[in-house]
């Protein structure tokens, strides 16, 4: 039925334009009927303006839009449904009071003036007995997880008979057993004709599930190409745009006295509930512990416990044999621990202050900062235009304000910051996310060079890429637990994502 | 001094206390259906006023209560319309569009009765409509069934308004509207269509409050609502945005006020007790929307203009 | 006459403009010759409406009623009370050679105006305290002196024996009517009871109607209140048939077949003394009270309701009070 000569969709010569910024310069890109098209590109590169374009949210400043080979005449999103075309955004589009059959029957064109949800439910049934989606139509969407919600977009989008489905950056909250079963939802979808377009910033994922690949940088196409034609390295070019070594080296380093020590350690999570539920992990002197997990599995609070921001309820945190357990933050820190936290605008950097300011944030009542209660604003000054050059912060100036640089830059500053007091343990909470791959590249490097000059450094990462690239030593942590630690040259995907999800653990006092 | 605990007199307050909470019940209804698409109305008190003046005016002049009811209802829609215009068409801040329509009511229902009427001069109303049957139960039918017809229609609308919200398209797109914006936005729901269509209908139903509250009263005067508007939108927070909750909250308030008072008739109270168990309905309202407001959340877009792309 | 609003519904631009169009047809009944430079001025400042058959009404009617004004300034409806000292402190500085700030409730605001216009003539009421200055005086009214009149007439009226009694807060010129009227009542020897409600509020019409009828409920037949919210209760009574008593204004309007009587307050009866005294540059000092021997007071039948025996015991017990020969209050 698909006839494969007229593209499904062409765009021409998009341009956007946002105050200061050209989002969109130029951008051609088709897809035909039944093909996965995938659309690779850093963050900012213009991915998602040029979809919200597409689906009527934006209004181009020059180009047009075809759908079949004719002027799509979409100026709102009821257009692009009325067209066939779908989106799935990359901040999920549903409303968390409502059941998941009140989400998809919403904005319906063939509901009455009754709401009949016994009807859209029986319907997304069939849809997910299809596709293989499993979801509860009488759930309500707060209750579920995320990739639950997920799968209620996908069905959402298949109840309007899409035929032109539009995923922005869906894998960035899945695990991997979930991105596996998403793939082969597309992949049936595609069988059906349906055309989609997958946005992602990963390449693994790109080469693995697309036809054809349009890479975009700074608001422009830079390449177009097939997975058969690619490799992961000319794809990283091309989103950079300069040579980029996706994976560390990682030279044989040797491996010291245990340094960071938690033994049996329970937190409260922010609901009340207790989120880390007795982890034991051990990081030695020289070696990269990596823990993965999906997040919401108790990461976040043991980061925040051993660095002294949240009061443990059971367990001990010890550095460099001293115990630190529930102590203030200023103690672990004497300690001798640095912390890269997982919420950098929030816990890292003070958004207001200058960057200057935010270099000496910790250290700025110390010498030589500081002397007789006066900071001392030219020693303040050498030291930070060092660390800046140091660490390649990318700044106008030691006085611009920290908010208005970018995520790797302002990741960037914190490391600077953390690592300038040679620390005897380094946590970092999601170094990379939310980095372009450049500034990603030269913060892993930063870490293995800090754990080869000796330091004992937890990564704790959802990107499992990222983990396997930097760990010596590999955790899992499941339900506030870590339910295993392997040697890196052990650890599969496969495995790792099979402990994330909780199966093959066994579960204490089950049947 | 009497005895609070007879059956008359417990018969009495329950009356009492049902009069008493039909203006905050319609009024409550009303902003709970605005509240809902993420729409708050501080004016709600303002527009009472109007559809009270409009309503007493018009039933002094040609002494017809049935077209009071209209007027009254026509001037919440007309306040709707600017109400409309000023928050979803200007996308002005909610807060300080209806502070200014509460002021505006307040001045100009006062300055139109000055020059229209002057002398407050009694109107009448609709008597008391005494359901068949059901009116003749000894007791409950004195409590329940022997009010103005303008009662029975407000707790008829609890159940209407329920239905509107839970089992109607219209209602799905409400709730949708008030707590991701964006998400019926991007289904092709019309966000500014929705707040639009709540707006004039917590209007109109504030218009009504407002008649009901001159018609039963017979009497018109400046800054007769006394507040009851601003009232009715903390019982929308008391009644966890449902119906139900508001009705709830409106009859715990009326009865409670109507216990202090039949205390206060019957000499059971007096002198500084009686400042004190005044200030009870209020009190317990603030308490309970200290407790209730702790464990529901509020529709996630409420005061939230929607701006497509933001 | 000209009046004033003060209340701040100046919020929106848009709304703003209605309300000047509003406000401009409204002010055309006015007179705006208060400039007469050689007139003699009064400004007077009150909680409610003037027309509200209750407290602000009987100023105005009473300013309303002397003799040697050129022109009455009014600004009603300032129950905020900084509204009000605002409005008092305006017409100080403009001038008006006489300046009646109406409401207990301003007594603060006026002790400091009146300090910082000592040229300026006050009045202030109800009261009888003048903080000592000699250009402010106070005036009130002996309201227990009617009140007592028509408790004793309800008493001699009631059937069922039991009488409904409406108050706002218990102070000043509402407390002094209820006590008097509940001393009237138990002066009677027929054993009839007053039920006194105060509901706390000046305000709030609803529950004085709810007040109302819980009297009627405990089966009162006969029904009193004081202040600006008895409107809601008047109209109560009317449904019920139950019969009124009124103070502060005539209130037959409220209801031409219940109201039996009402007192009226002729505050022109000392106002008079006070302006007269103002043009030979007396500007105050003294507190004045207006009662039923000075004919500031009057008990003010309503012939379309028919008291019987009662209307003369009534016109006896004024004559006895007005000979002092009676203890009405508290
Ligand atoms: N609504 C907006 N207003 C102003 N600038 C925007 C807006 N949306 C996106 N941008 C800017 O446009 C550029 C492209 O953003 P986006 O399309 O979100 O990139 P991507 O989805 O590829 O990460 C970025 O520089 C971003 O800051
Ligand atoms: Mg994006």
């Amino acid at each position: 039925m698909a006839d494969h000569t007229v593209p499904l969709l062409e765009l021409r010569g998009i341009t956007k334009r946002f105050p200061g910024v050209l989002a969109n310069d130029d951008v051609h890109l088709d897809v035909l009927p039944g093909e996965i098209h995938a659309l690779l590109g850093e963050n900012g590169a213009g991915k998602s303006t040029l979809m919200k374009v597409l689906y009527g949210l934006y209004r181009p400043d020059a180009g047009e839009v075809l759908l079949s080979g004719e002027p799509s005449g979409i100026a709102t999103p009821a257009d692009a449904i009325d067209a066939g075309v779908a989106m799935i955004h990359q901040h999920f589009m549903l409303v968390p009071t409502l059941t998941v059959a009140e989400n998809v029957a919403l904005g319906l064109a063939d509901n009455g003036m009754l709401l009949d949800t016994t009807a859209v439910a029986g319907r997304i049934r069939e849809l997910s007995a299809r596709y293989g989606l499993h979801v509860d139509p009488s759930a309500y969407v707060w209750q579920l997880a995320v990739g639950e919600r997920q799968r209620v977009e996908i069905v959402k989008a298949l109840y309007r008979d899409c035929r032109l489905l539009v995923l922005d950056e869906p894998t960035a909250v899945l695990t991997p057993l979930e991105v596996d079963e998403l793939f082969v939802t597309l992949r049936t979808m595609a069988a059906d004709g349906v055309g989609l377009i997958f946005i992602s910033h990963k390449l693994d994922e790109v080469l693995a599930l697309s036809d054809r690949i349009t890479v975009m940088r700074d608001g422009r196409v830079t390449g177009e190409t097939t997975p058969g034609q690619t490799s992961k390295g000319e794809l990283a070019d091309m989103m950079v745009g300069r040579a980029v070594q996706l994976a560390p080296d990682r030279p044989a380093a040797d491996v010291g006295e245990v340094r960071l020590a938690v033994d049996g350690l329970r937190v409260m999570g922010d609901r009340g509930l207790e989120s880390v539920t007795g982890c034991t992990i051990e990081v030695r002197a020289g070696e990269v512990v990596g823990i993965a997990g999906v997040s919401g599995n108790g990461q976040r609070e043991l980061a925040e416990a051993v660095a002294g921001l949240r009061q443990p309820t059971g367990g001990t945190v010890a550095i460099d044999g001293t115990d630190v357990t529930g102590q203030h933050p200023s103690r672990v820190r004497a300690a001798g621990l640095a912390y890269v936290p997982e919420e950098r605008m929030r816990d890292g950097v003070v958004g207001e202050f200058t960057v200057a300011e935010n270099l000496i944030l910790v250290d700025h009542d110390r010498d030589p900062y500081c002397r007789r209660g006066l900071l001392r604003l030219g020693a303040i000054a050498d030291a930070c235009r060092d660390l800046v050059a140091r660490f390649t912060v990318k700044t106008p100036s030691l006085e611009t304000t920290t908010s208005n640089l970018s995520g790797g830059n302002i990741q960037k500053l914190i490391l600077a910051r953390e690592l300038s007091g040679e620390p005897r343990v380094l946590v970092a909470a999601q170094p990379t996310r939310g980095v372009d791959i450049g500034a990603a590249e030269y913060i892993h490097r930063r870490l293995i060079d800090e754990r080869s000059s000796g330091t004992a450094v937890l990564v704790i990462s959802e990107d499992l890429d990222e983990v396997l690239a930097l760990s010596d030593r590999v955790a899992v942590m499941f339900a506030g637990r870590i339910v295993e630690v392997m040697d890196v040259a052990d650890a599969t995907v496969e495995r790792l994502g099979l402990l994330m999800a909780g199966t093959g653990v066994e579960e204490v006092g089950a049947a | 001094m009497g005895d609070f605990f007879t059956v008359a007199s417990l018969v009495f307050v329950v009356g009492s206390g049902i009069r008493l909470a039909t203006p905050f019940l319609l009024a409550g209804l009303g902003e709970a259906i605005g509240q809902r698409s993420g729409v708050l109305n501080l004016g709600v008190d303002g527009v009472m006023l109007l559809g009270a003046f409009g309503a007493y005016w018009t039933i002094y002049e040609t002494q017809s209560p049935v077209l009071g009811v209209f007027v009254g209802l026509g001037v919440g829609l007309v306040m709707g319309v600017v109400y409309a215009v000023i928050t979803v068409g200007l996308k002005a801040e909610q807060g300080i569009s209806g502070i200014g329509i509460f002021l505006f009511g307040l001045g100009i229902s006062d300055l139109l009765f000055q020059k229209q009427v002057g002398t407050p001069f009694p109107i009448r109303g609709f008597g008391d409509w005494h359901v068949p049957l059901l009116s003749d139960i000894p007791k409950v039918g004195e409590m329940f069934f022997q009010h103005s017809v303008l009662v029975y229609v407000a707790f008829a609308l609890v159940p209407a308004v329920a239905f509107l919200l839970n089992r109607t398209t219209f209602g799905l797109n409400v709730r949708a509207v008030g707590e991701n914006p964006a998400a019926a936005d991007s289904l092709g729901v019309s966000v500014a269509r929705v707040r639009t269509t709540t707006i004039l209908m917590a209007n109109t139903l504030a218009g009504l409050a407002g008649a009901v509250l001159s018609i039963e009263l017979g009497i018109f005067q400046q800054n007769l609502t006394n507040g009851q508007g601003f009232i009715a939108i903390a019982l929308v927070y008391f009644g966890a945005w449902r119906p139900v909750g508001v009705m709830g909250g409106a009859l715990l308030f009326g009865l409670v006020s109507a216990t202090v008072l039949q205390w206060k008739t019957l000499g059971l109270v007096s002198g500084a007790a009686s400042s004190l168990t005044a200030m009870a309905p209020a009190v317990l309202t603030i308490l309970a929307l200290v407790v209730i407001s702790r464990t529901v959340g509020q529709p996630a877009a409420l005061t939230r203009p929607f701006e497509r792309g933001h | 006459m000209h009046k004033r609003n003060h209340r701040k519904w100046l919020g929106l631009a848009a709304l703003l403009a209605v309300l000047a169009l509003v406000a401009g047809a409204c002010g055309s009944d006015g007179d705006d010759s208060a400039g007469g430079d050689d007139g003699f001025r009064i400004a007077i400042v009150a909680p409610s409406a003037s027309n509200d058959l209750a407290f602000t009404q009987s100023i105005v009617d009473g300013v309303g009623a002397l003799t040697g004004v050129s022109a009455v300034d009014v600004t009603d409806g300032t129950f905020i009370v900084d509204d009000a000292a605002a409005a008092i402190r305006g017409y100080a500085e403009e001038g008006y050679d006489l300046v009646i700030a109406h409401g207990s409730q301003y007594g603060g605001s006026l002790q400091e105006i009146a300090a910082d216009f000592p040229d300026v003539a006050f009045a202030w009421g109800t009261s009888s305290d003048t903080f000592g200055l000699p250009n402010v005086s106070a005036y009130t009214a002996a309201s227990d002196q009617g009140g007592y009149v028509m408790g004793v007439m309800a008493a001699a009226m009631t059937n069922s024996g039991v009488i409904g009694v409406i108050g706002p807060i218990a102070v000043g010129d509402a407390k002094l009517y209820v006590d008097g009227f509940v001393n009237g009542v138990q002066a009677n020897s027929g054993g009839a009871t007053a039920n006194v409600n105060y509901i706390e509020s000046f305000s709030d019409v609803a529950l004085a109607a709810e007040a109302a009828q819980g009297h009627i409920a405990n089966g009162a037949d006969i029904l009193t209140g004081t202040a600006q919210m008895v409107v809601g209760a008047t109209g109560v009574a009317a449904e019920h048939g139950a019969k009124w008593f009124g103070t502060q204004s005539n209130q037959t309007a409220l209801g031409a077949d219940i109201v039996v009587a009402s007192q009226v307050y002729k505050w022109e009866v000392v106002l008079q003394g006070v302006v007269d005294g103002i043009k030979d540059g007396d500007l105050g000092g003294e507190a004045h009270t207006i009662d039923l021997a000075n004919g500031g007071l009057v008990i003010e039948f309503n012939d379309a309701v028919d008291a019987g025996h009662a209307r003369t015991l009534g016109e006896n017990t004024i004559k006895s009070i007005a000979a002092g020969l009676k203890q009405t209050g508290a």
